[in-house]
């Protein structure tokens, strides 16, 4: 069976890589195995590890003490968990085209619930903590601390900060000095994006290596 | 019924979500655990929306005979193998993963692996110094690319060996990384949180409706 | 000539692409790696941590990313195991349960560590920060069973664990935007101490995270496991895979280079 697997996964490996030559039914075929494949994986985790802990076992455990032949030890406390199980099927009302303006119930709440969430958090995290790491660095300058390549360096970052700012500050016209520091400010983006560009050439080509690996070691090693 | 009901909605769970995490008292330590709560049993309802989507857009397909029509049969086989036997017998059964190593797996990591070809294509064509901005761009890019693998410091050790430092390579990328790169990332950061705020404060007070969509 | 090379058929390029991986797969280089800082953070943190301490591990990542954080996980999880580290393992991501599964088991079996004892795996839960935010009040509430159904009231190592005050160390292992989620709504919030290894691709927006310590660390895709395979002294594939990725970065350096040339002489000619 492993070997078995091993020529499944080879012969759909090959495939995909035929597309290198130009598309073709065996990509196309492969392609949309995968998205059928990648729904269903999605809908057997969603059902098992989301709905049924998440709506089917506290459904269960609200209405289990109204079920006949049931002691009713739990109460009437459990019922309360119905409402958000009741709201959040109102996502199924996307297939009904009458009912389907009834999904805005649930995203409204979950739209409120994010936004009321990210408020405080993403000003902690994200505001005041990366403020802070900006400025902080002085402190060891004061301190005498930082060698001079450190108080350069704690100088750039101020400076990078800054003018990457004044690049996404769109109330007020780029002219004069706001011009300049906007310009330093695209020169800092740059030299982020072409950072990033070399992170992720490593990322693809990390996936390819990984491929060919198991094509040459995996599955012709099957064969030799 | 059908636009303020949500408006309200939204306020609601904002404005008790926002405030319940200034204060810790216990009265508001209890609402903000159900709410989380609320929210949490909510969420795999929403993972439902975009299945149902993919669904409605093969049964068109195939309805319509538009073209590769053919292929949305396969999609649907794909579909239902994985849900007849992980509904029943749950992800755990060895047949349910046996199908995802040994199919999604090598489909999903080959069709990402074929970047690669595509970057390095596009490289050779497209990555220019064609201003003072896109040599930046090229210059820390083919620093960093060099840098995260280690014959780039090979290279630096032996045709600059006359330097007085070492593993240049990944000491420059590390720079780069840690420095010019993070003054913009964080500029990012800061810009980009700010705007996050105001979206949400946007749409907790009812400004911003864009989620309810068109008609009443 | 110089149009005729520019106008190359791309297929040829990716025969070059190829082949830059194929020959160091029959013929593997073994090049010296220098471990980064912010690697070297992450384990430094964890062999610090006593025997009996815990990490939870977020497998966030799924068969798209699986070459780069796969080595990333095992070469943790074997200094956890012979640390006496216990280890939570969990997701965010929902097509990460059976690659974690299978990897956690592997490398227990190799370390002898017992399930429920030195690692327990929880499976996936769909929400977020939901899911974040509602383990910081009990993770008991969040996942009532580990991924083999297993109560957790039955699972002697989650005895003594009720939410993050137990847990020493986060590691997100993230190909998405799982780990900014991390450091705004666990470490912002509970103070929780966060540790990341990620996919090449969002490395770069990472590090303004690491400079104000919101992350203890950070490994940066196949260098990054590459550089813990070292640190631990077992090179595996993430020690191979940077090894031969060598040739076709430098491939595209030679690509670009020479592309530009071309477009330096191009220039110059119709000037």
């Amino acid at each position: 069976m492993e070997i078995f697997g091993i020529w499944i996964a080879a012969f759909l490996t090959l495939c995909i890589y035929s597309f290198l030559y130009k598309d073709n039914p065996f990509y196309r075929f492969a392609e949309h195995l995968f998205v059928g494949m990648s729904v269903g994986y999605g809908i057997v985790l969603s059902v098992h590890q989301g709905f049924i802990p998440f709506a089917w076992e506290p459904f269960w455990a609200a209405v289990k003490p109204f079920w006949p032949g049931v002691p009713r030890e739990a109460g009437w406390s459990g019922l309360w968990k119905l409402i958000p199980i009741g709201v959040g099927l109102l996502f199924f009302s996307g297939v009904s085209p009458r009912h389907t303006w009834l999904i805005r119930y649930p995203t409204a709440i979950l739209i409120g619930f994010g936004a009321g969430l990210s408020i405080p958090n993403v000003l902690r995290a994200n505001i005041f903590e990366q403020t802070r790491g900006t400025v902080e660095p002085f402190a060891s300058v004061h301190a005498g601390t930082l060698s001079g390549w450190g108080i350069f360096e704690a100088v750039l970052m101020v400076a990078g900060v800054i003018c990457t700012l004044t690049y996404f500050f769109f109330s007020v016209e780029h002219r004069g000095p706001l011009k300049w520091i906007s310009k330093v400010g695209i020169a800092f983006l740059m030299i982020g994006f072409g950072s990033a560009f070399g992170n992720t050439v490593m990322g693809r080509v990390a996936l390819l290596i990984q491929r060919v690996d198991f094509l040459i070691n995996d599955w012709i090693g099957t064969i030799f | 019924m059908k636009r303020q009901v949500p408006l309200v909605l939204c306020f609601l769970f904002g404005v008790v979500m926002c405030f319940t995490q200034f204060s810790p008292h216990s009265f508001s330590q209890s609402i903000y655990d159900e709410v989380v709560y609320w929210a949490l049993i909510m969420s795999p309802f929403a993972l439902a929306v975009g299945t149902i989507t993919l669904i409605q857009t093969h049964v068109i397909r195939i309805r319509r005979r538009t073209e590769h029509w053919q292929y949305s049969f396969v999609v649907f086989a794909g579909l239902l193998t994985m849900v007849a036997i992980g509904l029943p017998f749950g992800p755990q059964h060895p047949a349910f993963a046996w199908l995802f190593n040994n199919v999604q797996v090598p489909l999903d990591a080959t069709m990402f692996s074929l970047l690669a070809f595509l970057i390095a294509s596009a490289a050779f064509r497209a990555f220019r110094a064609r201003t003072f901005e896109a040599s930046l761009l090229l210059i820390s890019a083919m620093i960093v690319l060099i840098g995260n693998v280690p014959v780039g410091d090979l290279i630096w050790n032996t045709v600059l060996s006359w330097l007085p430092w070492d593993n240049g390579a990944s000491e420059a990328r590390q720079w780069i990384l840690g420095n010019p790169n993070l003054s913009a990332r964080r500029g990012i950061i800061l810009g980009v949180s700010l705007g996050v705020i105001s979206q949400a404060i946007r749409l907790i007070l009812g400004i911003e409706r864009s989620y309810i969509g068109g008609g009443d | 000539m110089l149009s005729k090379l520019m106008n190359l058929d791309r297929r040829v390029i990716f025969i070059f692409v190829a082949l830059a991986v194929i020959i160091p797969t029959l013929l593997p280089l073994n090049l010296p790696i220098n471990v980064s800082e912010p690697t070297q953070r992450i384990y430094d943190y964890i062999d610090a941590l006593p025997a009996g301490s815990t990490i939870m591990i977020s497998f966030d990542y799924g068969p798209s990313s699986l070459p780069e954080l796969n080595p990333m996980a095992k070469a943790v999880l074997r200094h956890c195991f012979d640390k006496d580290v216990r280890v939570i393992g969990m997701t965010l991501y929902a097509f990460a349960p059976t690659l974690a599964d299978t990897l956690i088991t592997e490398v227990a079996e190799e370390a002898d560590a017992v399930n429920g004892e030195d690692y327990v795996f929880l499976g996936f839960r769909p929400g977020g920060e939901q899911v974040m935010l509602r383990m910081g009040i009990s993770i008991g509430s969040v996942f009532e069973k580990d991924y083999t159904n297993t109560p957790l009231t039955e699972i002697s190592m989650m005895k003594d664990i009720t939410n993050y005050d137990q847990i020493d160390l986060i590691l997100d292992l993230a190909s998405g935007s799982t780990t900014d989620l991390w450091i705004t709504y666990v470490n912002g919030k509970y103070n929780q101490q966060i540790a990341a290894g990620v996919t090449g691709v969002i490395v770069s927006n990472m590090y303004p995270y690491l400079q104000t310590k919101q992350l203890v660390g950070l490994m940066p895709g196949y260098l990054g496991a590459s550089e813990y395979e070292k640190l631990i002294g077992v090179p595996e594939k993430g020690t191979q895979g940077i090894n031969n990725a060598s040739p076709v970065h430098v491939l595209i350096l030679g690509l670009v280079i020479i592309g530009n040339i071309v477009f330096f002489i191009q220039r110059r000619r119709e000037e």
